[in-house]
């Protein structure tokens, strides 16, 4: 596949301003040309990011008229929504008129690079307002309750999945029709579950007769207080690794966000190798595990050799960070032998 | 409104309807779009089943049911830049489409059947602006006459919607077309309008089209030939007479140069078989205005495209791409 060609100026301004500006983490997947033998690419392939995923809008530019405004292809799934239709959603005609006339679309200039970022945005409300329209038609009346008092919250955002008993939230939960507690699994992104374990959170006890409006506030703040938490610890780790570098050279490598990883490169004689410190989200209670990785020898395939992850050697969460480096510098001086040995006894077989 | 009270269910486009909206597409830089015209046939109600006992009922063509219809496109127009009768939030501009309509139409009856939309390497789904379009078309075309009340089985409004995409392999050695024809419905009363997609027949493709060959009805320029044994009876004498006289006269200067309708009497009738140099003479004459006319359009051509070459390195410069 040749590489496409780039965007023209005015729809990359647009496009650069909508990821950069965009406090949510929209991204482009696809960028190509719809043109015939052009210098430039036209249309691509937008994530928005909804309900914790990502939905897939197709913008469409016309690169020898790069001055009309873009359209907008929605996925399989959102047949349904249709933003331009006047009177769409059960919305009064004069209502959604009114809001055609001050869309970003009405009176488009190509010049003004916040254009997308605006008409984007414009749309993705719509959205969620038609999402939370197609659950608010499920006929529950639990559901319906739920959702009307907790729909004022903030940052709410709900989705229809599959069939018509699932409902999204940013924490989603599956409702059941008997007043029993519903059943609640939380939903983390990725980079959450960097931050701390996601496994471990403990949902507060639901109370009978419970509902979600009042359940909801004291997770959120249990759920606050443990990020909170995690936030802090990033501190400590960041401490851990940076007391390191007196002993063992400044990092190779090292995660500079959430600090769970730093490789530093160690040699003892002519051998030398890396130590891999992978940091869990319970240091200091938890030591880190070191895996140390030979430059010299590989295995028959070609690849590095690398010790088992090491956990068991001595450790005190009530040491203070140089001394905890200290130690772990004392243990691998002893280690390094019996992996050099290890090595050769790879190599040899 | 789109209501129920009719349905297109058939789409069918003829052959050369087809290519020219393809090659319009494909002589195009970019995206292309325009008018669709043809028109509309209400297709007899469906046979009753004698097994079915609760069908024979239903099926009835009451005052009640929906006619259903069947629509041919014959012909497309697209003025060959994009957005050209919408605006960006997709309202049609009516000046626009009664321009289109007026003309295109030459006494063919052919009517504004929906519009067609092309765009190279893309999902055939409508976008939010081509759902709107079709939305506002209808609309328009509905609201534009509002004098004649909307009779239980009068034809639908332009309700119809062509998109059409293409690509191609890196070194252009294939070029894939393809199409899907929707009509737009509206999928419960107060609910929203959507575009449902219908199978496009192509006339002549497929054995399907056996049937129209034996319901072939002629459809010509050239205005009835008068019979001999009219013209005994005098019916083109009074004021009536020369009026439709020289009515046929024009139509049949569009097909030819300078053929007399009395000519055109001999052709006809018991003593034709003499008249065979008659005949040529038509033809060649026939011949004549076509080259005519294509020389015209060589010359008009050349100009529309030289004009489009100097728009777009316009625009180019305007949009900053040089």
């Amino acid at each position: 596949m040749v590489a496409e060609p780039p965007l023209p100026p005015a729809i990359s301004a647009q496009l650069k301003y909508l990821l950069v500006h965009c406090p949510l983490p929209f991204r482009v997947e696809q960028i190509w040309s719809g043109c015939k033998n052009s210098r430039f690419s036209d249309r691509f392939t937008l994530l928005v990011p909804f309900c914790l995923d990502y939905i897939k809008w197709d913008v469409i530019y016309n690169a020898f008229f790069p001055f009309v405004a873009p359209d907008i292809v929605f996925s399989q799934e959102d047949e349904e929504f249709c933003p331009l239709l006047p009177g769409f959603d059960g919305e009064g005609e004069p209502e959604s008129e009114a809001w055609l006339k001050c869309s970003s679309l009405w009176d488009w200039n190509s010049k003004d690079p916040s254009r997308l970022l605006k008409l984007v945005n414009e749309i993705r409300d719509l959205y969620i307002q038609h999402q939370r329209k197609r659950v608010g038609k499920i006929d529950d009346a639990r559901l319906k309750f739920e959702i009307n008092t907790i729909l004022s919250r903030e940052g709410i955002e709900v989705c229809l999945i599959s069939g018509l008993d699932k409902v999204v939230f940013p924490i989603s939960r599956k409702y059941s029709s008997s007043p029993s507690a519903p059943r609640i699994k939380l939903v983390a992104s990725s980079q959450l579950k960097d931050l701390f374990s996601v496994e471990d959170v403990k949902l507060p006890s639901w109370v009978d007769g419970m509902c979600m409006a009042e359940y909801l506030p004291s997770l959120e703040d249990t759920l606050n207080i443990q990020i909170m938490e995690a936030v802090a610890s990033i501190g400590g780790r960041r401490r851990f690794i940076e007391a390191l570098a007196p002993k063992f050279g400044r990092p190779l490598e090292a995660d500079p966000i959430f600090c769970r990883r730093a490789t530093f490169l160690a040699v003892t004689g002519v051998f030398t190798f890396l130590v891999h410190f992978s940091l869990s989200a319970q240091f200091p209670k938890l030591q880190p595990t070191l895996t140390l990785q030979s430059s010299q020898h590989f295995n028959s395939q070609g690849a590095p050799i690398l010790s088992l992850p090491l956990s068991d050697y001595p450790w005190s969460p009530r040491w203070d960070a140089p001394e905890m480096a200290e130690r772990i510098f004392e243990f691998l001086v002893k280690e390094c032998i019996n992996f050099k040995k290890y090595c050769f006894d790879a190599v040899a077989q | 409104m789109a209501d129920d009270s009719f349905l297109v269910e058939k789409i069918s486009i003829a052959g050369p309807a087809l290519a020219s909206i393809l090659q319009r597409f494909s002589s195009s830089p970019g995206d292309a779009d325009g008018f669709l015209f043809g028109h509309f046939t209400r297709l007899p109600p469906p046979d009753p089943h004698d097994d079915d006992p609760s069908s024979s009922y239903s099926v009835a063509p009451g005052p009640g049911s929906p006619t259903a219809f069947s629509a041919s496109i014959t012909g497309q127009f697209s003025s060959g830049a994009p957005m050209s009768f919408y605006d960006s939030i997709g309202r049609i501009d009516p000046h626009c489409v009664r321009r289109a309509t007026a003309s295109t139409e030459i006494g063919h009856g052919s009517v504004l059947l929906g519009w067609f939309s092309c765009r190279r390497r893309t999902t055939l789904r409508p976008s939010m602006r081509e759902l709107a379009v079709s939305n506002s078309l209808f609309k328009t075309l509905t609201l534009g006459t509002p004098s004649v009340p909307k009779l239980q089985d009068s034809p639908p409004a332009a309700s119809i919607f062509l998109l059409l995409s293409s690509s191609s392999t890196e070194n252009q050695s294939i070029h894939t077309h393809e199409y899907r024809a929707f009509v737009l419905r509206k999928k419960s009363p107060g609910g929203a309008c959507v575009l449902e997609p219908t199978s496009l027949h192509i006339v002549n493709i497929g054995p399907d089209f056996r049937g129209q060959y034996g319901s072939f009805l002629p459809e010509s320029m050239l205005p009835l030939m008068p019979c001999g044994a009219e013209d005994d009876l005098g019916w083109r004498e009074g004021l009536r007479g020369l009026q439709e006289a020289g009515a046929a006269q024009r139509l049949l200067g569009l097909a030819t140069e300078g053929f007399k309708m009395e000519q055109l009497a001999h052709l006809v009738g018991p003593g034709g078989a003499e008249y065979v140099s008659e005949l040529e003479d038509l033809y060649r004459k026939m011949l004549l205005k076509l080259e005519r006319l294509a020389s015209l359009v060589e010359k008009s051509s050349a100009k529309v495209l030289e004009q489009e070459n100097k728009n777009s390195k316009m625009r180019c410069r305007l949009a900053g791409l040089e």
